[in-house]
């Protein structure tokens, strides 16, 4: 049969100054022996690592089929340049690896080196453009799970709330009048209100806001609630309600500091569980950094039509879409992404959970890989890899090889999604 | 070849080089194989400690020596200590490591530190769930469903790290094994004259590298969502904890054959050596290894048909499950054929071997009634399945495993354990067995659920049979391993073929030289008897001097 | 003393001279660097591809196809299965095998649970499966 190794037995002691080469263990026939059996040995492992990342692939398959809107949404987040930048540097060192194997055979010491060498690069630049991907996320917490709560809707506006949970929580945003935006939570001034949130369930209205923090001289202040503005009778923007007839330019009509903070609702804004907190003005205009604002919703019964998914099961109640109220019409493109300027859709940062364990445990594969290859770079070094003994280098590229593999086929499935 | 006719014999393998370190860094499979033959028995020694607490507890129904949530770790410790540490590495790991090479004629293993390697992840994984011991347990049933298991207190990271390591040891016997008998077959023992011990071998490697791995992600996932709360199996994230089922299982059906296909290859060698014929139907029993490697890949769904499955998946999986019964079955007409009209000697592997066919039929008896999906349904969950697992697990694989050991025994340790002590004991394992899990059949069909603390009064006469029988039963197998220890020391020495066997081992030296073979020997037709006579003088049998000598294929290939 | 094994034939060695193609196949350059290339153009493929818009399920079918041809490329030619003994095909074939096994009956059985599954609380599964929304 093909895949039996006929055994030579011509003495051990006659092979050993035949051969010349220290590496061959004394329980082979000979190199070769030594050679096929290390290469099926490694075959093997492969198959095994392939059923290692199956279950991976088992999760993707199953929550992309069932839940597409997630992996529309929050492909975006991922740029698509590194990822592309990455499978070039793979496919390269495969390359390298591929020819240090041709090295090692017809013994060029220096070309084995060099391609290892390469490799070796090749795999750190890899992990290098992972880091930097990894980093932006971590540092806009576009991360697994319940910690996926990111600032920037998936097509680049912001959101204001950053907390997409259930009703009733409160949402903490820190402003800092340098930057003018909110450095923890998300607040933005140029707020689209245009865009209204349909047929959810279930809203929240805004009934209590406090101020507390650290403030501009580093002092504590103490958390105090920001009364309405209604309630101090002036408006958000500083002045005071017109009183009949005049026009109301500076607050006369109260005992109260036109600059005290106060709070308003604009335009009866209403707060949906999943998507931007009340936006909120203050009447005193010199916001101090630092301040944290907490906003307490409270959910408000939702409209009996849209609640009651047993009245009307044929109404489709589609959580997360925003229904534009411009004219023209939408592109097949922008409308599969409409989605993408609005809140993310419930359960997002599942995806970013398959994301970083696909990408995590191929990354911990690489530097297996690395450690492998400079191990084999010193014994290069060193001499040891002569044409009759240069299996480690096959099967290290081999392993190689399989790395490059997963990622051919991860990257198109992270980040060339449609 | 040596030149010159040796009058001095070359040192067997326990003396060929003296000291610890010699046998923590040996890269002689023999050694690796005796160093997990006892870690392996050491946690058999635990997991029957954890049973013998569990079966206390239930020997009264409500609290008899701990309350609930001591009762719930020590079940899931007894499970996963047995599953991870004993039957599962088992046959394999401390016989397999010991024996493949001897019958294959190789000098070892295609990798030898590869095979160090695999035991000392065995034993970095044994820390590692004595570590989840020592932190208090572990309270979710070997299984480690979700979403419980992500969000109980106990130790569970500690645990399941150990079963990740564990699983690489596997994987890595496993792939050894592979090349092994590929590559290290001589010329003449083509792949239908291997012994059938290595059928199983090889069919159970071929699980290990490929059903393994998927406990591995398994695992990791379960670590990553208590760890970092991925969600992936958490519905609170809208994770999906069947999900977490169809990943365990994938992985744990096979591995309930790489429990039993080893044990099969064992029963094999043991029953057609003992009865002085060789097996019938050599061709079937090694197909049906085969096939029952492949198959035990496509029934996983029959443990999860009241998890939430999809009624589709449940009658695909319980349709499947039938097709998996049927190699077992052709190997048991096979066993049965080979004893009729046999020259059966009743010796204490026999006896163990003999105790396998009856126990094994009734455990893939009822694991037929079990894979019906109405009447899985009314039996999932209760006593039925723990003892339908425990004939198959325990009554088959460790009673072949034990009757390997004595089968064996001679062979590894130069020594005879005492036979009637082990006849006697092994009837009384059967019978502490049979006394443990025949009652736990009756009531778990009358409703007894399993992994409760508690219990009606109905079932207590069932809970103290069980409990008489797993003392009788663990006595009796403490027993066996004393008097192991005590025949390594001060047994009788065993003659070379103790039993007759036709099988490769048995032409080596015993115990073994350090390459196993001090010169080449000469192939022997497996299964033939006709050329063994017992020798009165030694004990033991001896080959007849044969007038055409057996040349095996020089020159002539 | 020199361990041996059951006897054999002898042994016909050519191996006092390091014959590299006794070992296994050389890989040419030609062979590598044409590989390369065409693995470069199909990666510059597959993200062109992106831009075209076929369709939700079209476009991704079209990425695997693509991402195929590329594994199947590394598979054949960097790892040498084109010349090597056919056995290693089967064994990385049957891996494949099982792992589709495994996704394919993970993706039939949780398509016919879906509507068991409470994703979003707010907007529960239609009845009578599903359950009533939580206020």
């Amino acid at each position: 049969m093909s895949d039996d190794h006929p055994h030579d037995h011509d003495g051990h002691g006659d092979s050993h100054g035949h051969h010349g080469s220290p590496f061959i263990q004394h329980h082979y026939d000979d190199a070769q022996h030594q050679f096929d059996s290390g290469k099926l040995g490694m075959w093997f492992f492969l198959a095994q690592e392939i059923l290692f990342f199956s279950g991976l692939f088992v999760a993707y398959v199953l929550y992309r089929h069932h839940h597409p809107e997630i992996f529309s949404y929050a492909h975006h987040y991922l740029d698509v340049k590194w990822g592309a930048i990455n499978t070039v540097v793979l496919i390269m060192s495969s390359l390298s690896a591929a020819w240090a194997v041709r090295c090692a055979q017809l013994n060029q010491r220096k070309g084995l080196i060099g391609c290892l060498v390469f490799t070796i690069v090749c795999a750190f630049g890899f992990l290098g453009i992972k880091g930097i991907e990894y980093k932006h996320k971590i540092d806009e917490d576009i991360l697994w799970g319940r910690n996926f709560d990111p600032c920037i809707a998936s097509a680049g506006n912001h959101l204001l709330n950053k907390k997409n949970q259930c009703p009733g929580v409160k949402s903490s945003v820190v402003w800092s009048a340098s930057s003018k935006k909110a450095d923890r939570g998300c607040m933005e001034g140029d707020y689209d209100l245009d865009a209204h949130q349909e047929g959810v369930q279930g809203k929240c209205e805004v009934h209590e806001l406090t101020m507390g923090g650290v403030g501009k001289n580093r002092q504590e202040i103490s958390r105090r609630p920001i009364p309405p503005c209604e309630e101090l009778a002036i408006h958000a923007d500083g002045h005071a309600p017109a009183v009949e007839g005049a026009e109301g330019k500076s607050g006369h009509g109260g005992a109260h500091d036109a600059k005290k903070p106060c709070w308003e609702l604009v335009e009866n804004y209403h707060v949906c569980p999943s998507g931007p907190a009340a936006l909120v003005l203050y009447g005193d205009h010199e916001v101090r950094t630092g301040v944290e604002i907490e906003a307490k919703c409270e959910a408000a019964p939702p409209p009996v039509a849209l609640v009651d998914a047993f009245a009307d099961p044929d109404q489709p109640i589609v959580e997360g879409q925003i229904t534009f109220r411009k004219s023209e019409r939408l592109t097949k493109h922008e409308a599969q992404h409409k989605f993408a300027s609005g809140p993310p859709p419930e359960h997002t940062g599942m995806f970013f959970s398959i994301y970083f364990a696909m990408t995590g445990l191929h990354g911990i594969h690489v530097i297996v890989g690395i450690f492998i290859f400079i191990w084999l770079l010193i014994r290069a070094i060193k001499g040891h890899f002569t044409p009759e003994y240069f299996g480690p280098i096959d099967y290290a590229a081999l392993y190689w090889h399989l790395v490059d593999l997963i990622w051919i086929f991860l990257f198109p499935l992270l980040y060339l999604i449609h | 070849m040596s030149s010159d006719t040796v009058t001095k014999t070359e040192p067997n393998y326990f003396e060929v080089s003296r000291g610890l370190k010699s046998w923590l860094f040996t890269l002689d499979h023999k050694r690796i194989g005796l160093m997990y033959l006892f870690g392996i028995l050491g946690a058999l020694l635990l997991g029957g400690a954890f049973a013998l607490l569990v079966r206390i507890e239930l020997f009264t129904p409500g609290e008899t020596i701990v309350g609930k949530d001591w009762y719930n770790k020590f079940f899931t410790l007894h499970g996963a200590v047995m599953v991870f540490l004993v039957i599962i590495p088992g046959i394999p790991a401390a016989l397999g490591n010991m024996i493949l090479p001897i019958q294959l004629g190789a000098p070892d293993v295609a990798f030898p530190r590869l095979n160090l390697a695999s035991f000392y992840l065995w034993c970095a994984g044994a820390t590692l769930l004595l570590v989840a011991v020592a932190l208090g347990g572990i309270d979710t049933g070997w299984t480690f469903y979700t979403p419980y298991s992500l969000e109980t207190k106990t130790a569970v990271i500690p645990a399941v790290c150990g079963a990740f390591v564990l699983g690489f040891s596997s994987i890595f016997t496993g792939l050894n094994f592979l090349v092994t008998i590929h590559k290290f077959r001589p010329q003449q023992m083509g792949w239908f004259q291997m012994p059938l011990n290595l059928w199983a071998l090889y069919a159970t490697a071929i699980m290990q590298v490929l059903a393994t791995p998927v406990l591995g992600i398994t695992l990791l996932l379960l670590f990553l969502e208590r760890f970092m709360h991925i969600g992936i199996f958490d519905p609170n994230m809208g994770g999906d904890p069947v999900l977490f089922q169809h990943f365990f299982w994938f992985y744990s059906h096979p591995a309930v054959y790489i429990m039993i296909l080893p044990a099969m290859g064992v029963v094999s060698e043991l029953i057609t050596t003992f009865s002085r014929k060789p097996l019938f139907g050599y061709r079937f029993v090694a197909y049906s290894s085969l096939s029952l490697a492949l198959l035990s890949f496509l029934v996983w769904g029959h443990h999860m048909f009241v998890s939430g499955q999809s009624k589709l998946a449940n009658m695909v999986f319980s349709a499947l499950t039938f097709s998996v019964a049927i190699p077992s079955a052709i190997k048991v007409f096979n066993w049965t054929s080979t004893l009729y009209k046999g020259d059966i000697r009743l010796q204490t592997p026999m006896l163990y071997a003999l105790s396998f066919l009856v126990m094994f039929t009734i455990g893939g008896l009822t694991g037929i009634f079990l894979a019906v999906l109405s009447i899985d349904v009314q039996l999932h969950d209760t006593y039925f399945v723990v003892a339908h697992f425990h004939y198959v697990m325990m009554g088959s694989t460790l009673i072949a495993f034990m009757g390997a050991l004595h089968y064996w025994w001679p062979k590894m340790s130069g020594r005879m354990y005492p036979e009637k002590l082990g006849q006697l004991v092994a009837v009384g394992v059967f019978i502490g067995f049979n006394l443990t899990f025949l009652p736990q059949f009756v009531m778990g069909s009358r409703g007894m659920p399993r992994r409760y603390w508690d219990y009606d009064p109905e079932y207590t006469i069932f809970h103290q049979l069980s409990t008489i029988g797993a003392f009788v039963l663990g006595l009796s197998l403490f027993t066996v391993v004393c008097y192991l220890m005590w025949s390594f020391k001060y047994g009788k020495k065993a003659p070379k073929n103790p039993w007759g066997g036709t099988t490769l081992e048995w032409e080596a030296p015993t115990p073994p030289t350090l390459y196993n073979f001090p010169e080449p020997p000469e192939l022997p037709e497996i299964y033939n008897y006709d050329d063994l006579v017992e020798d009165e003088v030694n004990g033991g049998f001896v080959r007849k001097p044969s007038t055409t000598p057996k040349d095996a294929g020089h020159g002539g290939h | 003393m020199s361990a041996a094994q059951p006897t054999t034939t002898p042994a016909s060695d050519g191996h006092g001279e390091a014959h590299a193609h006794g070992f296994a196949h050389t890989a040419t350059v030609k062979v590598l660097t044409r590989t390369f290339i065409a693995l470069m153009i199909l990666t510059l493929l597959t993200v062109g591809a992106t831009r075209i818009d076929l369709g939700g399920n079209y476009n991704l079918a079209l990425a695997m196809a693509i991402a195929v041809v590329k594994a199947t490329l590394v598979v054949l030619f960097f790892m040498h299965l084109r010349y090597d003994r056919l056995f290693h095909s089967v064994i990385i074939v049957g891996g494949l095998l099982f792992a589709a096994l495994f996704i394919g009956f993970a993706l039939m059985d949780s398509g016919q649970y879906q509507d068991t599954v409470l994703w979003d609380i707010r907007n529960p599964p239609p009845a009578p499966i599903g359950p009533p929304p939580i206020r």
